[in-house]
This record gives structure tokens, sequence and C-alpha cells, in this order.
């Protein structure tokens, strides 16, 4: 069906020997992953791989201006090697998006292959490298000389090479540490998951009061026997307030009264509270078989025995709800100074260098969590990143303009 | 609004839908109900605009949590897409797949219920919400209109039907989807900064976002190459599966135990 032009056979022996030349980069990796049974690339940190990023882009430039026209670099810049290699990384992303990372040790064959590890093994690493060559190419042909109707190709191709090459080159570089901090504490020393060690950090942090505000609750009936909780049918509304109802079968609950964030008083009735220490309370009517008592029901703190109902062999919880926000009040100190800071998941702080992020806090307890867990990230290589990125998108915007302006004449 | 009048609306839409492309027909003998036809058919998609604007009203959130909520979003939007491709395009079979398919999505909905929930989680909640999923949202709409207008070539180059202007409404309709899936994924990249710390961890999500993400930079290239267009008809028409396993079949991959992406099942 495809059209014969003059280049056709061409185009079909480049993109067999592109095939071909992908399939054993492929294999070789696999192959060297294997006989190193299961050892990692070596990692190359701030200044070698920066060195080898800057070595590797000279390269490709000499080769692209200087050798432009030899079959060899016109097929190592070409669209079907391009192609061949996209389908590669394309079953290397399938493998690694198909089966568990991470996890798996020891010494079976899946392990040794590096299929549990497959974006820091050899077949990736080596088709990425080609992978950037080919495309490292195009882009320097479409550079030099310059010329303006090329700005969408240079600023889609050159900034995917930029965040790739700085993405892939800056990897060994960034440092990602877990800080765990109880109220009225301060530490300065963070925790490596990936190494199992802790380390010294240039600046500590104070936590001055850690808070999590939280949805409603859930009123669910929970089976000891089994562990289980059977949510009742409630319409189409899941969030406990005066007049919500569940049913389940037999019996049916209303929700009569409740109160967002109250505390008993002495003679066990509640009373309402500041949000802060208070609870969730409901007088629920539990009606079956045309009888029916009212109960109050709570969610129970450390310093509150939790108001569940007994129901045969089940029992009536009211179920604390989800956290709405959880927030860390800090102050940092480091050689710069002190700086008191809030964070809260989406909201990082950024410090002497370090983004420090609201990551965790105890879940058994919940909301009476004495814990953060902060996670404090450096990632130099970041501003190159970004500005792959931010090339990419100007470009892909230019390419929206132009496939709706060409598009028109459909 | 509440889910509770879902159903009607629901009902209502399809019974817009499918009365509009009676009209329609009907319309090649009777000149006069053209244009009734078409207000009756957007009147569906309007109704369905209208549902989930008063729904985000009533959940304080935006409607784009669960898969059923993404859902609706889909089953708004693929119309409104074959309604534009005839109006700029002038190519009016597209509309009545792009119908067809929302009506498939709200009948999903219809028979798995999603409940009432207000709750956002934290890592939700952030301005980049809207955004990335809308982009993304627009973007598969777009992807299965074209995977829909390669079938029908598909179809009609067995009887050799197709016309040269049918190939290039799949291309250009895949080209504007290949467009937002790029800016979906790097929109996911700065949010994922913001919210865990870093812009790629190779979480099984954002793994499919990246291998669906190639699969349409290999059509780009294909075709930037002269590949016969009844081969590509064929790629377009089949690239949309890589699609739906990033879309919704991600959940159920063994790899997915670890997942931060997945969409909390309702
Ligand atoms: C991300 C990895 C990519 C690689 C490795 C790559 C590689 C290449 C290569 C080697 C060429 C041939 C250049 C030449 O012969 O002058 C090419 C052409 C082309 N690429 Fe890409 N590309 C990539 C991404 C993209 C993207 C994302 C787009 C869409 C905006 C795109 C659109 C094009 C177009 C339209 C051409 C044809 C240019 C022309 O012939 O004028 N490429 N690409």
């Amino acid at each position: 069906m495809s059209k014969v032009s003059c280049g056709w056979f061409e185009d079909v022996r480049s993109f067999r020997l592109s095939s071909i030349v992908t399939l054993l980069v492929v294999s070789t990796g696999f192959a060297i992953q294997y006989l190193a049974g299961g050892v990692g690339v070596p990692v190359l940190s701030w200044p070698f791989n920066g060195v080898f990023l800057a070595v590797f882009a000279a390269l490709l430039v000499l080769l692209g201006v200087a050798f432009r026209n030899k079959p060899f670099v016109v097929w190592l810049g070409g669209i079907p090697l391009g192609l061949s290699l996209i389908f590669g990384i394309a079953f290397l992303s399938l493998l690694g998006g198909v089966i568990p990372q991470g996890g798996m040790t020891g010494a079976s064959l899946p392990a040794r292959l590096g299929l549990n590890r497959i974006f820091s093994g050899w077949p990736f690493l080596l088709t990425v490298l080609l992978f950037l060559s080919n495309l490292g190419l195009s882009v320097v042909w479409k550079t030099i000389p310059f010329r303006p109707s090329n700005l969408q190709f240079m600023l889609f191709h050159g900034g995917f090479w930029i965040a790739l090459a700085a993405g892939l080159a800056g990897a060994p570089d960034l440092q990602r540490l877990i800080i765990p901090v109880y109220e009225g504490r301060q530490n300065s020393r963070a925790y490596i998951p990936e190494e199992n060690r802790m380390v010294q950090l240039p600046f500590s942090v104070y936590l001055d009061d850690f808070s999590i505000e939280e949805y409603s609750p859930q009123l669910v009936l929970y089976d000891p026997g089994s562990d289980r909780v059977i949510p009742g049918k409630s319409g189409s509304v899941a969030e406990v307030g005066k007049g919500y109802r569940a049913v389940w079968p037999g019996f049916e609950v209303k929700v009569l009264e409740y109160l967002g964030h109250a505390l008993p008083d002495s003679s066990g009735n509640p009373r309402p509270a500041d949000p802060e220490n208070g609870i969730p309370y409901a007088r629920v009517r539990i009606s079956a078989a045309g009888k029916s008592v009212d109960r109050w029901l709570n969610t129970g703190s450390p310093s509150v025995r939790p108001g569940v109902v007994q129901l045969g062999r089940y029992f009536l919880v009211m179920f604390p709800g989800t956290p709405k926000v959880f927030r860390s009040g800090v102050v940092l100190s480091g050689s710069r100074g002190r700086k008191p800071a809030i964070l809260e998941v989406n909201k990082p702080v950024e410090f002497d260098g370090w983004k420090l992020y609201q990551m965790g806090y105890d879940e058994k307890a919940g909301r009476w969590s004495q814990l953060s867990l902060i996670e404090a990230v450096r990632d130099p290589w970041l501003p190159a990143v970004y500005c792959g990125f931010f090339m990419i998108m100007a470009g892909n915007a230019m390419f929206f303009w132009k496939g709706m302006k060409r598009g028109g004449s459909v | 609004m509440t889910l509770a009048d879902f159903p009607l609306i629901a009902t209502l839409a399809m019974v817009c839908w499918a009365a509009g492309s009676i009209l329609r027909f009907a319309s090649r003998r009777f000149p006069a109900l053209r244009i009734p036809s078409y207000l009756v058919m957007v009147a569906g998609t309007v109704l369905l605009g209208w549902f989930i604007a008063a729904y985000w009203v009533a959940l304080e959130r935006p409607p784009l949590r669960t898969l059923g909520e993404t859902r609706l979003w889909y089953a708004a939007l693929i119309p409104v897409v074959g309604f534009l491709v005839e109006y700029r395009w002038k190519v009016g079979w597209l509309k009545y797949y792009c119908m067809s398919l929302a009506a498939f999505f709200l009948v999903i909905n219809l028979s798995t219920p999603d409940v009432f929930d207000k709750a956002l989680m934290p890592a939700l909640q952030s301005v980049w919400f809207i955004p990335h999923v809308v982009v993304y949202l627009i973007g598969y709409v777009l992807l299965a209109a074209s995977s829909a207008a390669a079938w029908h070539n598909i179809f009609t180059g067995l009887r050799s039907q197709t016309d040269h202007q049918d190939f290039s409404l799949s291309h250009y309709l895949a080209l504007l989807g290949f467009v937002l899936l790029t800016f979906g994924l790097v929109f996911g990249a700065l949010w994922a900064k913001e919210a865990w710390g870093h812009y790629w961890t190779w979480d099984p999500k954002e793994t499919w976002a990246f291998i669906s993400w190639l699969a349409y930079l290999g059509y780009l290239h294909l075709s930037a190459n002269k590949t016969g267009s009844g081969r590509l008809q064929w790629y377009l028409a089949l690239s949309f599966l890589v699609l739906l396993v990033c879309w919704f079949g991600v959940n159920y991959l063994p790899s997915a135990q670890n997942s931060v992406h997945s969409y909390q099942p309702n």
C-alpha cells in the first residue's frame, strides 16, 4: 500500500538495519546485566556526569556538522533509527510498566536480568544513549544553519533532549531524605531509605505543631469475627451529618443530631469543644423490626473511648474521616539563620538549597500523631530539566497552532 | 444536584442524541428539520455539561477524582469534538461515533453508580489538579475520536470509498491529541515535583502515560516518513488500546501495587 517513491528501497534497508541495531542494543544490555550478576550500572556523580554529558554533546555537534553527509551519520540521525528506538524504549517501558518495580532480590533469573529495575538497568541505558545520539543529531541539523521555520522542531526536540539527558545524568546527584521529627523537638539527622542509613543534615528542623483536619466521619458496621467493615446503603451520600440515613439488611440507622467537634462532660454527655481537641459525635436512631433506640456514637480519641453500639455479633462504629489537610508548623535553622514555615502537602518550602515537603505522620495515631515525617530534596540538575520542559511546552504550543492552521485545509 | 438526579439526566441526554440523529436522517427528505436536529443533539450535551457544573458545586470539589466522575466528562466532551469537527471541517459522520461512545460511558455509569463523596486527598488539592486532568481528558477525547475516524476509514477503505479528507481527519485529531498528551505529561511532572518531591519516579501510571505518548510519537514519525495511509489507519485505530490501559487498565496490573497515582475506585 505504501507509495513507491525513489527513496523507498533506501528506506526499507534503513529500517531493517535500524531494527536489527535496536534489537542488538537491547539484547546486549540484557547480556551485560546478566553477566554483571544483577549489579546495576555504575553511577557517575558530579562532576563526572557533567563532563560526560558535555563531551557527549560536543561529539554529537562535531559529528553532525563535520560528517553531515557520511552515510553512517545520516543513518544515525535519521527517522528510521529514531522510530526503531522509540519502539525499543516503548518495549522496555512496557516491561517496567507491567512487572512490579523494586522488590524482588536474590539470584532469580528475572532479578539477574534486572527486570525489577528496568529504568536503571543496562538495556534501558544503552537504548536511551543511542536514542539521544539520534535525537541530538537531528537537532544539530535543524539548528545549524538556523532557520526560523525550524524553531518549533528545535524547541520540541531540543527540549526533550535536554530534559531526558539532564534527568538521567543528574539522577545520581538527586538527594531525597526523610526527617522524622516529634512535636516540641528538634532534629538535624535524616534517613536515606534506599541505603537504610542516617546522615547529618546541614540544617535542623524544630516541630512546633502538627495538625490534621479530617473530612466527616463514616458510619459502618464492624464484624469482629472476620475483621471486616460493612458499609451501609446510604443512597448516594457518603457523608455523615444531621439527617443522614444508612440501611443494612434488617435495620436502619438515622442521624438525629451531629456535632463535628465535641467532648464529653462529667456525666458523659457531649458538649461542643474547640476543633483542636473535639471529636465528632452523632446521636443516631437505630430501628429494626418496628422497634427503635437512640444512642450517641463518637469516633474516639486517646482520652475518649470510642462510642460504639453492639448489634448482635456486629458493632455500629463511626470511623474518623479521611485526612483533608495535614500540616507541620516548623522552625528551620541553618548557617543562614532561622525561618519559621508551614509545611503542607503540595506546599513545599525552600531552605538553604533544599526543598522541604510534608510527607507523612504516624498513621496509627492519625489525628493525634505527635510525629511528622518531612522529606528534604536536593536536585541540582532541576533547572536544566525544567529548561527542557519549558522548551517542550513552547514547541508544543507552536505545534498546536500549526496543526490547527494546516488542519483548516483538510 | 446530586447523583440521585443522574439517571434522569443521563437518559434525557441519550434520548436527545438519538432523537437528534433520527431527525438529522429525516432531514434528508425534509430539509426544514436540519436545524432542529442539531439543536436537539447539542441539547443532550448541554444537559450533561449543566449536570457536571451543578454536581461540582454540590461536591465542593471538581468532579475529577473517581473513574466514574471522569467518565462523565468524557460523555460530555466527546460529542463536542464530533460537533466541532463537523462545524470546522464539514465531516458529518464522526459525530455519530462520538455520541455512541458517550452513550456507552453513560451506560457504564448508570450500571455502576458512584457514591457522593466530597473527600479529596491532600495530594490532589493543588492548582495543578484541574489543568493536568482536563488537558489529559481532552487529549484522550481527541485520540478516541481519532481512533473512531481510523476505524471508519478502515471499514470504508475495505469497500474503497475513503477519500483523502477522511485520512486527514484522523491524522489531525491524532496530532492535536498528541499535543494535549504532551502538555498533560509535562504538567503532571511539574505537579509531581510539588506534591511528591520528584518530577518523575516511573510510577506505573507515569510509565503507561509515557508508553502511550511514545505510541503517538511513533505515529507522527511514521507519518512524517510517508508510511502508507492505509497502514497508519490501523496504527491509529489500535494505539487507542494502549491509552485505554493507561487510563484504567493500570489499576489491574501487577505493577500497580505501589502506585500513588491510581484513581480511587469510588
Ligand atoms: C522524543 C523523541 C524524538 C526523537 C528521537 C525524534 C527524532 C526525530 C528525527 C531523527 C527526525 C528526523 C530529522 C531529520 O531528518 O531532519 C525527526 C523528524 C521529525 N520529528 Fe521528531 N523526534 C522526537 C520527538 C518528536 C516529537 C515529540 C514531535 C512532535 C512535535 C516530532 C516531530 C517531528 C517531525 C514533524 C519530523 C519531520 C521533520 C521534517 O521532516 O521536517 N518529533 N524526529
